[in-house]
């Protein structure tokens, strides 16, 4: 998943999704959801890492492609179309992040398919059955790793999950963040102090 | 380099994020300082410890889902960007800026006073010249001519209806935006359907509204606008009165996304009613998402997903 996302930032813009811009941007249909199915994929799993949520992945998604559809006009071709569309993914995330840190109602349930899964519960366990104290150790460590994700700030979170995570270079977070390559840094900073003051012994 | 300045490059090192020659410096400095050392270890062991936690795995018909959801909002008439024409009123307050340049924050009422003495000044020396008629239609008037009677001294008596826009702002509560927004939820351009609709949505709890949403959902033909109508009910699909029009509209919508919203909605309360409508679907439904959603429903209720 790291390399799709950081190969869809620094990606040059191929002929291939030029020309198909252009034509969307001629009013092309067809080309504008070829676009979308080139990108839908990353968009839609950034969001959900982010935000932990089928629903609000899906509201995130349809907001950042409407929001293409009906500013492809002004794409001028001085970024990536990538760059140009994480922007805007990036910012309806942190928006929403944000919401959600004033609200404090981010809890450990996450909505799936198959219906709400605690989250806590969700994690890959290492020889769960053969080891009990193993498995109340696993949990302490993944309890503290969700509360030290979400005592994040939603630009720190947004930053460790882009470089963490989704594998893109620091001065392309800035640059998707509307920030400097250096702010990026000292939020990078900030994010793992705080998550290793809130892992402690833990790890 | 100072311990100090090593630990707040540790985290930059990890993630590759230092020049070469800053990097030297660092490695040089850890085989030298244990505690700097251990520093190091930690960041990585953390790093190892959050690769572990679990990441949130796409549902298999959610990028599907969120596909149909497009294009449903694209065809209802998403507006596509249009770069407004600028007016005459921009465009004198824009030469009016540039005149004053250094002015900006007086160029608003600077250019109102002066628009108000043009207009005066041109009233009082052209008007003599204008046709003396009772009533003449404004630019903005929409008029469709009921009578027409010409009298003996050579004028025309003209008998018209007359429709004028105009704009006006308000919140949603406002009683009288939300008859407007209510009107606007029947209009013919779906792009102000769906737009009104979704304003609606914030206003739910009036019974009007309610009722609004349930025939956009049942009616509308723009599966649009019948998708921002059902995201207005999520919060009601506990009541009788919506569940019943729902399990309508999942026999008889033909846009695979709203039936998908639509079981969504039914299954998000338990409701052993709803077991022969979902039985019903998976005998008629041809979209292979739709109809695993609800045997998975069906199941999810211990009920057969077949009919006997």
């Amino acid at each position: 998943m790291a390399q799709d996302a950081a190969g869809a930032v620094d990606a040059r813009l191929s002929p291939q999704t030029d020309s198909l811009i252009r034509a969307a941007q001629r009013g092309d249909q067809d080309a504008f959801e070829q676009l979308v199915r080139a990108h839908d994929q990353s968009v839609l799993r950034l969001a959900m890492n982010l935000l932990r949520s089928t629903e609000d992945a899906r509201d995130v998604y349809q907001e950042a492609f409407l929001r293409v559809y009906r500013s492809l006009d002004s794409f001028r071709f001085d970024c990536s179309f990538q760059t140009w569309l994480y922007r805007i993914v990036t910012n309806i995330c942190l928006d929403r992040l944000r919401k959600r840190k004033v609200r404090k109602e981010e809890s450990a349930v996450v909505e799936t398919s198959d219906g709400p899964v605690d989250r806590m519960e969700a994690f890959q366990e290492e020889a769960a059955h053969a080891n009990p104290e193993r498995t109340l150790w696993n949990r302490e460590l993944k309890q503290r790793m969700e509360n030290a994700l979400q005592d994040l700030s939603p630009r720190e979170r947004m930053v460790f999950e882009l470089r963490h995570y989704q594998g893109l270079r620091l001065r392309n977070i800035g640059d998707l963040l509307g920030t400097t390559e250096e702010a990026a840094k000292n939020c990078l900073f900030r994010a793992t102090r705080k998550m290793r003051a809130e892992l402690g012994d833990c790890i | 380099m100072n311990c100090d300045s090593v630990v707040k490059l540790i985290p930059l090192c990890f993630y590759g994020e230092l020049m070469p020659e800053e990097e030297d410096r660092l490695e040089e400095h850890l085989l030298s300082c244990a505690a700097c050392t251990r520093e190091m270890e930690r960041q990585r062991a953390m790093a190892a410890a959050l690769d572990q936690r679990c990441h949130a795995e796409l549902p298999p018909t959610l990028l599907d889902a969120c596909r149909a959801d497009l294009l449903a909002a694209i065809q209802g008439g998403a507006p596509r960007y249009q770069k407004p024409a600028k007016g005459p009123w921009a465009l004198f307050l824009e030469a009016l800026a540039a005149t004053l340049s250094g002015f900006h924050r007086y160029r608003t009422p600077v250019g109102a006073v002066a628009l108000v003495a043009v207009g005066f000044f041109a009233a009082r020396f052209t008007g003599a010249g204008l046709p003396a008629s009772s009533l003449s239609p404004a630019g903005e008037a929409f008029s469709t001519v009921r009578s027409v009677e010409a009298d003996s001294s050579g004028r025309v008596r003209i008998a018209l209806d007359e429709t004028r826009r105009r704009v006006v702002s308000g919140p949603t509560g406002d009683p009288g935006i939300q008859r407007l927004l209510l009107d606007a939820a029947r209009e013919d351009n779906p792009a102000v359907r769906v737009e009104s609709v979704g304003l609606l949505t914030s206003r739910r709890d009036s019974e009007e509204v309610r009722d609004a949403l349930l025939n956009a959902v049942a009616h509308d033909s723009n599966a649009g606008v019948r998708l921002k109508a059902l995201d207005g009910l999520k919060p009601l699909a506990g009541d009788t009165q919506v569940r019943k029009t729902l399990a309508q509209v999942l026999l008889l919508d033909d846009n695979p996304a709203v039936r998908m919203q639509v079981v969504d909605l039914l299954v998000s309360h338990r409701d052993d009613s709803m077991v022969g409508v979902l039985q019903n679907l998976v005998q008629k439904e041809d979209n292979n998402y739709v109809r695993l959603k609800c045997e998975k429903a069906l199941k999810d209720m211990n009920a057969s997903i077949g009919t006997f």
